[in-house]
């Protein structure tokens, strides 16, 4: 079994997709990211048994099963309680904040508005979600 | 509906003239009813003396006639005596005899005024005693006595009561006469109250009704206006909340691509740059710089959008609290560029905190930014209570009330000051994006948080020579 467990990552604009895997490539993090238009698309890949990702990218704003839904749906789930989870959004309301931190998410990122920011972000979360997470 | 729906007899009222009216009106009817009411009051009294008067006369009548009654009662007991012989006749005759002098003394009174009837009552009152003592002596003597002596008493006495008969006729002829006289004056004086009664009426019904009319009128014209200025304030508020939806969601909306922009455009200088050319990437740098620059720009908006409307209730703001928020949230700048800053005590005045605490930010980050090549920015802010009417450009209706008076200062370049109004519009910049920084918002925040405070704000400065900037907060709030 390979020590990288799947990233998951569900987010309907593809060029976002395509900013976040690029991301990955240029800090040269070989994780797999599995890619999900939806909310929907995500929780039907969960459903199959012991799938354990190793972090869970969700956008709020998406058609058929958006960010929030997702979130209760995972945390009401003994089997993803743990999985970390960060909320990976355009919008910086207070109240998409808040709403999901109560939900259960572990962290709110606004999506940064410029590549190297979003470079940066990745490499810091790998150091402290995903390098912690493949210690434990 | 037009004002023209109000016009009174064709004819619109100025302010001014209505006032004049209202005072003319209050003022001529206040005068009228008051010399009116007066000379109504003197009417009165000489109805009540007439009347008075007129019971006198009718006193006095009365009384003559009963002196008449007492005088033939008398008589008639003397003779019924003298014929009859009966004894008991003396004593009512004395009786009816004692009765005379009280009627007479009686009619005293009620003639004080009038000299020729006091003359005839005294010569009544002579004949009646002359009367008096003719009946007592036939009284003593009538049946004992010569008849010759008798018929002589009786000539006398007889002789008497002719003449208070005639006095009694004459008292009675000019008392009469005078009833007459007076029961006119006195029925004279009654038309007149009457009359002066209608009058006043007239008079105040008049005044009343023009009062009413007119208003009538601005109560018209004043529901007219509120009406008017509710409708113009729903608008208002209407499309301020439209405007803010619209920046938000334009804003929000805007940043989408923008991001794409600059995240693939940075995507493409970080990871080729080496590949591409010089120019490609000179290209690639600008575009990149361009979409910051109106990411900038639609934040600008946004937060401008975010003042234009108040939100939160006001509250009583000390204004050194919010210079200190401020002070403290460019502390990075001002350590930086080794800035002065300082204030004297302002005052406390109804508003909203955090409008302020951005005011006081933009005006010090301006005087910093703006500042002299090697030398350091000081800043200086003080305070003073002034009268509306030194204020340019002030509203009429603000001219007599007290305003706080902010000035700050800088050592900083200064502007030419045929640019002291340009620079409060929005995204209007005096120097170029090399030269400094910002997006032109600063300003136009500034003055729209002062006037959400219903103040002014104006700026003052020689190029070279630093600026102030003046701002102007009501002393007593009118935002409740």
């Amino acid at each position: 079994m390979s020590n990288k467990l799947p990233i998951l990552m569900a987010d309907d604009d593809a060029d976002d997709r395509f900013l976040v895997q690029a991301a990955f490539e240029d800090n040269d993090l070989s994780h797999p990211i599995i890619f999900f238009e939806d909310g929907e698309q995500l929780l039907d890949y969960l459903s199959t048994p012991e799938l354990i990702p190793n972090l869970i990218f969700l956008d709020l704003n998406m058609p058929k099963r958006d960010g929030r839904e997702v979130l209760k749906v995972l945390r009401n789930n003994n089997r993803w309680n743990n999985t970390p989870i960060i909320i990976f959004s355009t919008s910086n309301a207070p109240d998409d904040v808040n709403t999901s931190y109560a939900l259960g998410a572990n962290c709110y990122i606004v999506k940064p508005s410029s590549y190297e920011e979003l470079k940066t972000l990745v490499w810091s979360i790998h150091r402290f979600w995903l390098q912690t997470s493949v210690a434990s | 509906m037009k004002l023209s729906t109000f016009n009174l007899l064709n004819r619109t009222l100025s302010e001014q003239q209505f006032a004049l009216i209202t005072r003319f009106l209050f003022g001529t009817s206040l005068i009228l009813i008051i010399a009116l009411s007066y000379s109504y009051n003197e009417i009165n009294q000489e109805l009540i003396n007439y009347s008075e008067k007129v019971s006198q006369t009718q006193e006095v009548i009365s009384g003559l006639k009963e002196v008449s009654s007492a005088l033939y009662e008398t008589t008639y007991h003397a003779n019924t005596f003298v014929f009859l012989k009966d004894t008991a006749y003396i004593n009512k005759t004395l009786a009816a005899a004692k009765t005379i002098p009280l009627l007479t003394s009686r009619i005293d009174t009620l003639i004080k005024a009038n000299p020729p009837q006091i003359k005839r009552l005294s010569a009544l009152k002579k004949h009646a005693e002359g009367f008096g003592i003719y009946t007592e002596k036939l009284l003593k003597y009538g049946s004992t006595v010569n008849p010759a002596i008798v018929y002589a008493l009786y000539k006398k006495k007889n002789a008497e009561i002719d003449s208070m008969v005639k006095l009694v006729a004459d008292m009675n002829n000019v008392e009469d006469q005078l009833m007459h006289t007076r029961v006119r004056s006195r029925d004279n004086y009654m038309q007149q109250v009457f009359r002066y009664n209608w009058i006043i009426m007239l008079v105040a019904v008049v005044f009343l009704s023009s009062a009413f009319v007119l208003l009538d009128r601005e109560l018209k014209r004043n529901k007219f206006y509120r009406v008017d200025l509710e409708n113009k304030i729903e608008n208002l508020n209407r499309s301020n909340s439209e405007l803010e939806q619209f920046a938000y969601v334009a804003s929000h909306d805007l940043q989408e691509p923008l991001r794409k922009i600059r995240s693939f455009s940075d995507r493409l200088i970080s990871k080729y740059q080496q590949e591409v050319s010089d120019e490609v990437y000179q290209m690639l740098t600008k575009i990149d710089g361009s979409a910051q620059r109106m990411q900038h720009l639609i934040n600008d908006l946004l937060s401008f959008s975010r003042i234009v409307k108040t939100g939160s209730e006001s509250k009583l703001i000390n204004l050194n609290t919010a210079l200190a928020d401020a002070k403290s949230n460019l502390s990075e700048m001002i350590l930086e560029n080794k800035a002065s800053i300082h204030n004297e005590s302002l005052p406390s005045i109804e508003g909203y905190g955090s409008q302020m605490v951005q005011l006081f930010q933009n005006l010090i980050s301006n005087s910093i930014k703006y500042r002299k090549e090697n030398q350091r920015p000081v800043i200086r802010i003080t305070h003073r209570l002034v009268n509306g009417e030194i204020i340019p450009g002030i509203q009429p209706s603000h001219e007599d009330i007290q305003f706080h008076q902010i000035k700050i200062n800088d050592n900083g370049i200064g502007f030419k000051k045929e640019f002291s109004e340009k620079i409060f519009i929005i995204f209007k910049r005096l120097h170029g994006r090399n030269e400094f920084a910002g997006t032109g918002i600063g300003l136009a925040i500034c003055k729209r948080v002062v006037s959400n405070h219903n103040g002014y704000i104006f700026a003052e400065s020689i190029e070279g020579e630093g600026a102030n900037f003046y701002i102007y907060l009501p002393a007593e709030s009118m935002l409740s």
